[in-house]
């Protein structure tokens, strides 16, 4: 197993964001955690790079506990975290971006060829590596996030909400690059609220509602039940519907 | 106004502008990764002229190694100051003015205490005589301001732009939390700017000190222009702060060579005022360097 978190609890001063959740990755695989708003997806891949910290329960990565691990030292774990929102460094150059990805990275030859494989899943950054990120459209920045995690060539990467605010055509490139890192061996744990597509992806799916974990199983799986057909797939649970998640 | 006053005015007006650049750009800088602002930034260039006051004329040493003395010992100040109040204060920003303002009495009471009450320092200029050109008489002190100023602020673009450690700064002053989470030391990079921020200032303090007057207040009137070039350039835009120094710089030097310092400063201020109604995020302003 590559990653699990053995009933974590995380705290916003009083309130409870996530209550007890247990959750196993392993390696190779995409797990996808799918909720409402505010359900507490955000927050359990915050906990799990250390920008917040568990108030109890364990996070072992490899084998190692890793819940009092400060952020910046995450990465050196093979972790990495494209956060909601992009977060590109907006006044920054495409390729400052990604060499910033290679902060900690000493190998020069390594990371020429991180350089490579990063424009190799995207053409466009190739194209716009001088611009300034923040001049890029959403979409590309997304890919420059994505871009950028991949530069610490990372054994698991927490991708939160990938497709926010994405056109249609733009989710389904990104939901093809996330594949495409799927098969080259990289493990994923996605936090979507569009279910359709984080179903699509994930091998592994866990449903939280208010915090904690409601269901959680095959992707397949829960892709058929009816329960999260008609609340998060928004098809009227007759069953005449079926197959069409797959298309995302 | 005559050619000569105008050619002397005018190189007034680069050497004041340098000056602005310098002690500006560090407060812009510190502003830039912390989003706080050091109001004994002032006192830091004082402690930079009263350094160059201790190595070159009380221990007699030459001058280039007083103003090579004064860089790091405020630069040293600049990450103690980072230390002891910024990363205490957090994001209060109440916290930060308050024990700021504090350390530049403390400051201003302990040059006091170390070089003694009474008039102004008098330092021996180092470099006598004047550049004529025309009738216009500028002094070598003022002149070699200018070159030390541009080298200083082409060594800084060339470390933000060319270095890891600069792009890192950056990363951090655009977004400190996704800075983290590439294994950036947030920590490391505010001490970082600190001490960028002291040694320009240090810097400004020493090459000043032998056309100014040493005192432990000296710090107060610089600090509130270097407060207006930021508002003026962009809060927290090192570049900014350069452009905006030059423009205060010669507006200043002008006015007051055809008007008078009053006047001067009160259009430093009105400026200032427009540029917050006009374009409150300064002229390259953004919310990060």
């Amino acid at each position: 197993m590559l990653l699990a978190l053995k009933d974590v609890w995380v705290h916003y001063r009083k309130v409870a964001a996530v209550r007890g959740i247990s959750i196993s990755v392993e390696e190779g695989e995409i797990v996808t955690l799918i909720g409402a708003n505010g359900a507490g997806k955000s927050t359990t891949l915050r906990t799990i790079s250390g920008l917040k910290r568990p108030s109890s329960g364990a996070i072992e990565f490899a084998g190692e506990r890793i819940d009092t691990v400060a952020p910046d030292q995450i990465t050196k774990f093979g972790i990495a975290h494209v956060p909601e929102g992009r977060h590109v460094f907006p006044y920054m150059s495409v390729v400052e971006n990604l060499e910033i990805g290679a902060y900690l990275r000493t190998d020069k030859a390594a990371i020429d060829k991180g350089y490579e494989e990063v424009f190799e899943h995207f053409p466009r950054l190739r194209e716009r590596r001088k611009q300034q990120a923040g001049t890029l459209s959403g979409g590309e920045q997304q890919m420059l996030a994505m871009g950028r995690a991949l530069m610490s060539d990372p054994k698991l990467i927490l991708m939160d909400e990938p497709s926010l605010g994405l056109s249609p055509i733009m989710c389904r490139e990104i939901a093809k690059i996330i594949r495409d890192l799927h098969q080259l061996g990289r493990t994923i744990v996605l936090v979507e609220q569009n279910a359709r597509l984080a179903l699509a992806l994930a091998q592994k799916g866990y449903v939280l509602e208010t915090g904690s974990i409601v269901l959680d199983g095959p992707a397949q799986e829960l892709r058929q039940n009816d329960e999260i057909k008609h609340t998060y797939l928004g098809i009227a649970s007759t069953g005449e519907a079926d197959g069409k998640s797959d298309n995302a | 106004m005559d050619l000569d006053t105008f050619v002397q005015t005018l190189l007034n007006s680069i050497q004041t502008s340098s000056v602005y650049a310098l002690v500006a750009v560090g407060l812009a800088m510190a502003f830039g990764v912390m989003k706080m602002a050091n109001f004994a930034h002032g006192e830091f260039y004082m402690i930079g002229a009263y350094v160059l006051y201790q190595v070159y004329q009380l221990w007699g040493l030459n001058f280039w190694i007083g103003v090579v003395v004064a860089i790091p010992v405020v630069a040293l100040l600049g990450v103690a100051t980072e230390r002891v109040i910024f990363r205490n204060t957090g994001a209060n920003i109440l916290a930060g003015f308050m024990a700021t303002v504090g350390l530049g009495f403390v400051l201003q009471v302990a040059a006091l205490q170390i070089w003694g009450h009474g008039l102004m320092k008098r330092i021996d200029t180092p470099y006598m005589g004047a550049a004529e050109i025309g009738d216009a008489h500028v002094g070598w002190q003022r002149l070699i301001i200018i070159p030390c100023a541009i080298a200083m602020l082409i060594a800084l673009r060339w470390f933000l732009y060319n270095v890891k450690l600069g792009k890192a700064l950056r990363a951090c002053a655009q977004d400190p939390e996704t800075a983290s989470l590439q294994g950036i030391k947030v920590r490391n990079m505010t001490m970082l700017a600190m001490a960028i921020a002291g040694a320009s200032a240090g810097l400004a303090g020493a090459l000043m000190a032998p056309v100014a007057a040493i005192t432990p207040y000296m710090g107060h009137h610089i600090v509130i222009i270097a407060f207006i070039v930021i508002v003026v350039g962009g809060t927290a835009s090192v570049g900014g702060a350069v452009v905006a120094a030059i423009i205060l710089g010669f507006i200043h030097t002008f006015v007051t060579t055809l008007v008078d310092s009053t006047t001067a400063a009160m259009v430093g201020v009105g400026i200032m005022a427009l540029t917050l109604v006009v374009r409150p995020q300064g002229l390259l302003g953004r919310e990060t360097p």
